[in-house]
């Protein structure tokens, strides 16, 4: 369109398509609009538009004519680059940094896009060497030495631009190079310009640290130039030899460490550039904006390690001066709000960076004035912390620096060992001190005090979205607990005090309320800021010594902390066992009314303080003052409940080396202790349950408890054995008030609990018992109901439906109870209802959420223990969910509903639907069933036909959900993805079925391919793409080609080479489009051969033509004829690589 | 419901249109009365004032009937009405002047509901003048009634 065109008419044309552009929203419609803009796409993608821009750039007066013109010249130079003469390049370079520095007073954006021209010039440049970055560099220098402000502000826009085009890889798709092209320029950038770059920024700044009184103007020169030394110092060096895949993860990690090559030795441990920026600092700390970026480039020199040091005592004699120049610009200054953060990530990085070695190098006095100085500055931060959060402070920057600093006490408190003994237990006291406080209210504490000393308290709105305490600030009850451990001594026995003393106030706050609530009838006149101030004392106190006394690892039997083991050793020839005992055994008693009281264990001293708590809690709910307490405490206390029971009940004492005698006494296996206390948990629970059942959350945390108590052996056995087991057991079985109150989760996992408690050892008497309490009823009410001979007409009944609702969830608590070795008799007890359950779905056909139930049961049965099964299981639940899916699917077919949640209702479906499929497949990858050893005791000889696979069960399955996906549907995200991963997983796993799939299906099964390739999501066409590899493979397998699945890739050769060819796509999806082109084209080498020539012949020009054809010849030349061998392959993805750097942009144009 | 051998053949009769449930024991999907409507509860979620307060729970449940939105929040441990919810299938013997003849399993006929006035309804009266063998579902709570769904008649059944 513009060729044809004279340039004026160009500028006419493109200025006034600008003004529609920038005329407010009411003066303009909106086909103008995207008229206008369509003016600057065609004209962007005009072929070899560099005569015409540069005349515009000389003439038109309009910026943002300007601004695209420069877009324009720098998206042609990239594209045509293989066309263009190397020296027109290089006077293109040249006139556009000309053309800059004559004109000083260009648009800020008009003028960054140009460098950003020149910088993306140059990259590409330095690919074919035709470009050197010297000669930038040297015209940079002459514009620095000017001194002329205006010069030194563009030559540092220069660099600016420069760093950001070679510092990353991630704006590969905008110019169309392969990462490894990225790579291999920023690899050469970062050995010489890079390091250029950074002498003459330390000139710059050398230079103004001089000055006295800097003009504002001069400032924000300074400013730029300060930015940019942090630019150089965050730059994230390239290891040589990285791998594409790995450059990508590489560049993605956040917090750039430091870690430059050994050419950068010189530059780097001069102590005067670490001196430079503390004194820099110093100059500008009260400018907030500035003194972010030269806290910044201290941090980023404070996380220096690698080659760069040539041996340890480099390091050490670096970290030293570090370290005092760090103390000496903390040391007598008030700090500002703006530099906490920068201080605490100094510190934070020195302290991770460094090996300890060589920070017990450190000269001592130097090291302990570091220690005392970072104790003070975290107690100090967390004291502004507390503030920042009375105060609600959006932005709470003390909080950020305080969270860093105890992360790094975190870090030094766990290698104690390397460090002198005992240095940490005195800052550990402070630290542990000020957390305390800051969160205790008056007069222990500060709590929700503001700076005056007024206290604040408000009541606000959470939601259930908002995280728990414990969670949200998990990260610093880690350290703090950490903290408490290093100083047992001190901080165990504080906490126990603290905890004791407000057992006494609340037990009196809880009678005296009661008291006012009988003499005045109206509820609302109880003040609840005495007790909720005591609730929120207590419920930081317990999530603390919840953090001292034990760690929650993830899947590990977790042990007591050695500190706090040695701890109670330590004092254990002081401690008399039996009053410890009295005291833990007496929660309901004040510790200090037992004679002896001083004499105990410490360790248990705590604990019997929380019991002490909860027992007023239990006792508050027996003289029905529920509506008192607080939930949050309740939670509070069966947390720490849990974990102290994972660490400490029945302690295993062949995990330690050394063992605490009243440890062991008190819960050790076989001990009256532990007895003790697992029926005071069991009375707990129930307590709990009864009281609590309102309270989800509190109600799910106490369930959680008691299958904590019995997933472990051990302790189950111990569990059965307690009178108060049973009777929840009789209770829930008999869904008598109020176990049947509580929340469907709850009762899901009060189930989980009770079948795994029948797995403990027990006389077989008495688990015959045992089953026909729990699981026994709910069988028997079960059958009787559904073998009633009217059941069908009752089914709607309310009450039938509530028992129907009840056995489900049920069952879905039992399948969670499914471990290895109760695997085969839970099966077995399932697999009955399974099939009465299938009944239940064409009684309850037109009831939607039973039937939603009923497949979650299915879903919950394979999730759980399909991995376990051997073949004859897995067959009976194979036919067992075949045959739900054939019965869910004809009671949907010719049904429809016009009720509002009808689609909704159908989405859950289908997605469970979809969940069971997936779980069903997932046999084929996780399988512990090798043997079927498990079930060898029922299954003996028994090896009947295999009559149904997997592959049958979910190509039914999906059969029946793809006419169900309407695209309607697939805009449920979650549904969407997991349709996808379903279909993927198909065609990856069973290759081999596709083609004998029915017609209908077959093609449905394609255009969803093709569908989720072309118009979804990344991640979705990634997985379309990934599909396809297989069934090429599968075909080239089988002689015959004219299968419709071979038609079908033959169709999909089309679209994966229009779409890695002809359209833009994103990179990171070269490599699946990459790999399942290559087997297309194994597979129809012919027809790859014709869509090439058909390309080439659509050429016009003869030089492009001749690039393309040897680019094509290129790309197959490596894989040449192509075969299904991976080493084939591999290479053909290499070439595909360049080929698509090399022409890609050229395919682009139009 | 403590009586583990309950009849509950006896529970036709004298069924009341709701029944009280404690809060939190309900669940989404299932239903509740709101604003003196039957609901299904399409969301649920609770909150508390102040860190130490006691939950609440948020309803949102959408009239069976009418399709209408309700919203209603009230402290956890406060019964709510659950509505006694029915879905009955008929076969649809006959169409007259809006109102449909309905056969149930027993052969039993009614003729006192009309053809909805929505999509169903337009559906039932295409399939009706079509002479197609159809049923419908009709819902049934707090002494209304309304056909929500319409299935082909399948031969087993």
């Amino acid at each position: 369109m513009m060729a044809a065109l004279g340039a004026a008419e160009v500028i006419t044309q493109l200025e006034s398509a600008a003004k529609v552009l920038m005329a407010p929203p009411s003066m303009v419609s909106s086909e103008q609009r995207q008229q206008a803009e369509h003016v600057f796409l065609s004209f962007r993608k005009s072929k070899s538009p560099f005569a015409v821009c540069k005349h515009i750039l000389e003439t038109s007066k309009v910026d943002y004519v300007l601004f695209q013109a420069a877009t324009a010249l720098m998206e042609a130079a990239v594209r045509e680059w293989i066309l263009l003469e190397k020296s027109s390049i290089e006077s293109l370079r040249a006139f556009l940094l000309t053309y800059v520095l004559q004109r000083p007073n260009l648009q800020k954006y008009v003028r960054e896009q140009i460098l950003l021209a020149v910088a993306v010039i140059v990259k590409r440049g330095s690919l074919d060497k035709s470009i050197s970055c010297k000669s930038v560099l040297h015209e940079v220098g002459q514009l620095i030495s000017s001194g002329n402000p205006a010069a030194q502000t563009l030559a540092c826009s220069i660099l600016t631009a420069l760093l950001s085009e070679f510092s990353s890889s991630s704006k590969t798709s905008s110019i169309g190079l392969s990462m490894e092209f990225h790579g291999s320029c920023k690899r050469l950038f970062q050995e010489d310009a890079l390091r250029q770059v950074f002498v003459m920024t330390m000139e710059v700044l050398q230079e103004f640290s001089r000055r006295e009184n800097l003009s504002a103007h001069m400032s924000s020169v300074f400013q730029r130039w300060l930015a940019l030394a942090n630019q150089v110092l965050s730059w994230n060096f390239l290891p040589p030899n990285l791998g594409r895949h790995y450059i990508a993860m590489f560049e993605a990690t956040q917090n750039v460490n430091l870690k430059p090559t050994e050419s950068w030795r010189e530059a780097l441990l001069d102590t005067r550039v670490m001196d430079l920026f503390f004194t820099v600092h110093r100059k500008i700390r009260e400018d907030s904006d500035m003194s972010q970026d030269s806290l910044q480039c201290l941090a980023q020199l404070a996380s220096m390690h690698g080659p760069v040091f040539p041996d340890e005592s480099a390091q050490v004699s670096y970290l030293a001066h570090l370290v005092e120049g760090l103390l000496g610009m903390i040391n007598g200054i008030e700090i500002e709000d703006s530099e906490a953060v920068g201080i605490s990530n100094i510190i934070s990085n020195l302290i991770s960076m460094f090996p300890r070695s060589t920070l017990t190098a450190l000269p001592s006095e130097l090291f302990s004035s570091f220690i005392n100085c970072l104790t003070l500055l975290t107690c100090s931060f967390g004291r502004s912390a507390a503030l920042e959060e009375v105060l609600d402070k959006d932005d709470m920057v003390y909080m950020e620096a305080y969270e860093r600093l105890l992360e790094s006490w975190l870090t030094l408190v766990q290698d104690e060992q390397h460090f002198p003994r005992g240095c940490f237990v005195q800052p550990a006291v402070q630290v542990f001190n000020s957390y305390i406080q800051c969160h205790l209210a008056a007069p222990d504490g500060t709590r929700n005090m503001s700076a005056n000393g007024v206290a604040s308290h408000d009541e606000e709105e959470i939601n259930e979205l908002q995280e728990d305490d414990r969670e949200l600030f998990s990260d610093q009850l880690c350290s703090i607990g950490m903290m408490g451990r290093v100083a047992a001594d001190h901080c165990i026995p504080l906490l126990t005090s603290l905890l004791e003393e407000r057992v006494t106030r609340l037990h009196g706050q809880l009678q005296r309320t009661q008291q006012h609530l009988l003499a005045s009838s109206d509820p609302g006149s109880v003040d609840r800021k005495v007790l909720d101030d005591l609730y929120e004392d207590i419920h930081w106190l317990i999530l603390v010594s919840g953090y001292v006394l034990a760690d929650d690892p993830q899947g590990e039997t977790p042990l007591i902390p050695s500190e706090v083991m040695e701890f109670s050793i330590k004092h254990s020839t002081e401690v008399d066992i039996n009053t410890t005992l009295q005291i833990l055994g007496s929660p309901g008693e004040k510790a200090s009314s037992i004679p002896g009281f001083n004499r105990t264990d410490s360790v248990i001293r705590l604990l019997s303080a929380v019991l002490r708590i909860s027992e007023v809690e239990s006792r508050a709910t027996r003289a029905s003052l529920t509506e008192l307490l607080s939930p949050q405490m309740g939670k509070d206390i069966v947390w720490f409940l849990r974990r102290w029971a994972k660490t400490y009940l029945l302690l295993d004492e062949k995990l330690y080396e050394q063992i605490s005698m009243p440890l062991s006494t008190a819960f050790g296996a076989d001990t009256e202790g532990s007895r003790w206390i697992v029926g005071y948990l069991l009375e707990k629970v129930m307590s709990n349950l009864s009281a609590w059942s309102s309270e989800s959350e509190l109600a799910n945390e106490t369930v959680e408890l008691l299958v904590t108590l019995v997933e472990k052996r051990e302790r189950a056995n111990l569990v059965v054995q307690c009178e108060g087991w049973w009777s929840l057991a009789k209770q829930f079985a008999n869904r008598s008030p109020p176990l049947h109150l509580l929340s469907s989760t709850v009762q899901r996992s009060l189930m989980k609990a009770l079948v795994l408690g029948g797995f403990a050892h027990m006389d077989s008497d008495t688990k015959q018992q045992y089953w026909a309490e729990v699981l026994h009823p709910l069988q028997q009410r079960f059958l009787n109901l559904i073998n009633q001979e009217n059941f069908a007409a009752l089914s709607q009944e309310e009450a039938v439906k509530q028992e129907i609702v009840a056995t489900l969830e049920a069952l879905c608590g039992i399948a969670e109870a499914t471990q290895i070795d109760n695997v085969a008799q839970l099966f077995s007890f399932l697999m009955d209802f399974l099939s009465s359950c299938i009944g239940l779905m064409e009684v309850y056909s037109n009831t939607p959420e039973t039937v939603n139930l009923i497949i979650e049961v299915f879903v919950e049965v394979a999730h759980k223990q399909i991995c376990y099964l051997g073949e004859t299981k897995s067959m009976k639940l194979y036919e067992a969910c075949l045959t739900l899916l054939q019965v869910y699917s004809k009671n949907n077919q010719c049904r429809r509903r016009g009720d509002a949640s009808a689609e909704e209702d159908q989405y859950q479906d289908l997605l469970l639907i979809m969940e069971l499929l997936t779980n069903l497949l997932s046999k084929e990858f996780i399988d512990f069933s090798d043997t079927d050893e498990v079930f060898r005791s029922q299954d003996q000889g028994a090896s009947a036909p295999r009559s149904v696979s997997a592959a049958d069960v979910v190509l039914y399955g999906v059969n029946i959900v793809l006419p169900l996906m309407s695209q309607d549907l697939l805009k449920f995200p979650s549904l969407c993805n997991q349709y996808y991963k379903l279909i993927t997983f198909i065609c990856e796993i069973f290759p081999e079925k596709i083609p004998q799939l029915p017609e209908e299906l077959f093609k449905s099964l394609m255009f969803s391919l093709e569908l989720g390739m072309t118009s979804m999501s990344s991640e979705i066409s990634q997985l379309c793409l990934e599909a396809l590899s297989p069934l090429a493979e599968h075909c080239a397998k089988s002689p015959d080609k004219d299968t419709p699945l071979c038609m079908a890739t033959q169709h999909f050769l089309k679209l994966v080479f229009d779409m890695l060819l002809l359209q833009k796509h994103n990179t990171e999806m070269t490599v699946a489009a990459g790999e399942a082109l290559y087997s297309l084209v194994c597979l129809h080498q012919a027809e790859y051969s014709e869509l090439v020539q058909s390309l080439l012949a659509t050429q016009r020009d003869a030089v492009i033509y001749q690039r393309l054809s040897d680019a094509f010849r290129q790309l197959s030349a490596s894989s040449s004829p192509p075969t299904m061998d991976r080493k084939q392959k591999l290479a053909f993805l290499k070439s595909l690589e360049e080929f698509v750097a090399n022409v890609g942009g050229l395919l682009c144009v139009k | 419901m403590a009586d583990p051998d309950l009849d509950f053949t006896t529970a036709e009769s004298g069924a009341s249109a709701t029944f009280p449930m404690q809060c939190s024991a309900l669940r989404k999907n299932g239903h509740v009365v709101l604003k003196n409507r039957p609901c299904k509860i399409v969301e649920m979620s609770t909150s508390k004032t102040g860190k130490h307060g006691h939950a609440k729970v948020n309803l949102v449940g959408i009239d069976i009937f009418t399709n209408k939105k309700y919203e209603d929040m009230c402290p956890s441990t406060h019964n709510m009405d659950v509505p006694n919810i029915k879905r009955q299938d008929y076969q649809v013997v006959n169409i007259t002047e809006g109102f449909m003849s309905l056969m149930n399993d027993s052969g039993d006929v009614r003729e006192d509901l009309r053809v909805p006035d929505n999509d169903i309804g337009k559906e039932i009266e295409s399939k009706f003048e079509a002479g197609e063998d159809f049923m419908v579902t009709v819902i049934c709570a707090m002494g209304e009634e309304c056909a929500i769904a319409t299935k082909m008649m399948t031969s087993g059944k």
